[in-house]
């Protein structure tokens, strides 16, 4: 017990999640995928992400997004896609963002990022920008991440820190680069990232299609969690070496019964209960955040969401049907 | 005292929650943590905060500044303060 029990209280080590999301008014995170077109063409995309979607967000409707996601004092966004950098809005949105005190955290590929892109970013005073590095060689990384460049995602990695600019590598383990995982957290502490983020890959979307070619083996993930447990102490204090041991199965046997207080919303601006599953709960086109938010608190009870979540922890092969959308609430 | 630039706090109706968005960490109080939260916010002293408060209890701003130092430790000790 601390000593200002009565005053504060700590909720248990909580990602983001509110151990009761019924108090909350409004979510603490936003998880945005502003847009779907991407440059590369991954083997493991969640989003199975290539082209536009033909009903994204326009300009005025993204930002009338971000002025609710002021309005309702939501502390926290990450803004990812498909590749956001593509979209020709989005630094506007991000300085909308930041300069209003939200706390933003940039997921991109990282081709995209030169010299005056990096500087817009260091203004931007965001959280952080995420780089998604997938090996520690040119190799690995470009065999998943086709079209990739290994050598043009490390110098934007470069110019970022140069430039003061809070940067997290993420690694997507698979059987391609698993072996990598040690030398590429000791090449994210030579770069001066700020963290390392990486947990089993998620059967969904094209990870999802590609399960067989991409899933390590229980052996594979037993010697690399081991590996990180020593660069963890290795680097202690010098590089923030975070892995998330569970896989996505296990993440939504939590979830069911503790869902996260945070909001998924897709480039047409239609809301996801979670990556996962396929349930929307709403539409921003039709909805306010506000009372999307409503929507999502009561759906996480709906049978129908319950009876499939169950079925999908029972047999993982139905995530393959995460990004075939259903309607909730029509 | 200033809250380090990526700790956000948001009143609730329960009280306030504290979130260090770079560390991905959230706290919560009740609604005394909340006022005290408020006040910080607005960068009232500790002796100020203790007085604020002494007017909505039955205590003296001594008797509350034990509590309320130990309440902003605990916010130093979880580095959410500059």
């Amino acid at each position: 017990m601390n000593k200002a029990q009565g005053i504060i209280e700590e909720l248990e080590d909580i990602d983001i999640v509110g151990s009761n999301i019924e108090d909350f008014d409004a979510p603490l995170f936003i998880a945005w995928q502003l847009n779907s077109a991407c440059n590369l063409d991954c083997l493991h995309c969640c989003e199975e992400a290539g082209h536009k979607m033909p009903d994204e967000f326009n300009r005025n409707e993204a930002i009338d997004f971000c002025s609710q996601i002021i309005d309702l004092k939501i502390p926290y966004a990450a803004i990812s896609g498909g590749e956001p950098m593509l979209c020709p809005h989005f630094f506007e949105l991000a300085e909308m963002l930041t300069s209003n005190g939200v706390s933003l955290k940039v997921e991109t590929n990282g081709m995209f990022i030169g010299d005056k892109e990096a500087k817009r970013f260091a203004r931007l005073g965001m959280r952080s920008i995420q780089i998604s590095i997938d090996g520690a060689t040119a190799e690995a990384h470009e065999i998943m991440r086709k079209k990739g460049d290994f050598k043009k995602t490390v110098d934007a990695c470069k110019l970022l820190i140069e430039n003061d600019v809070n940067t997290e590598i993420v690694f997507v383990p698979t059987k391609f680069n698993i072996h990598e995982v040690g030398k590429a957290i000791d090449m994210a502490y030579c770069l001066g990232a700020y963290g390392f983020y990486t947990g089993k890959i998620m059967r969904i979307g094209r990870a999802a299609q590609n399960w067989d070619l991409l899933c390590p083996s229980e052996e594979q993930y037993a010697e690399a969690f081991e590996i990180l447990k020593t660069k963890q102490i290795q680097y202690d204090g010098k590089i923030k070496v975070y892995y998330y041991p569970y896989d996505v199965i296990d993440e939504l046997k939590y979830r069911l019964y503790h869902p996260a207080a945070s909001l998924l919303v897709i480039p047409n601006g239609k809301v996801k209960l979670i990556g996962p599953l396929p349930f929307l709960c709403g539409d921003l086109r039709r909805q306010s955040l506000k009372d999307i938010w409503k929507r999502y608190k009561k759906a996480w009870k709906e049978k129908a969401v319950v009876d499939f979540t169950k079925r999908v922890i029972n047999d993982p092969k139905l995530l393959c049907e995460s990004n075939k959308w259903v309607e909730l609430y029509l | 005292m200033v809250f380090q630039k990526y700790v956000k706090v948001r009143q609730e109706r329960f009280g306030a929650v504290v979130f260090d968005t770079l560390k991905e960490k959230v706290f919560v109080s009740n609604q005394t943590g909340a006022g005290i939260l408020r006040l910080l916010g607005e960068g009232a002293s500790i002796h100020d905060i203790c007085e604020e408060l002494s007017k909505g209890y039955d205590r003296t701003s001594a008797q509350l500044s034990v509590e309320v130092n130990n309440f902003v430790d605990e916010l130093r000790k979880r580095e959410l303060f500059i």
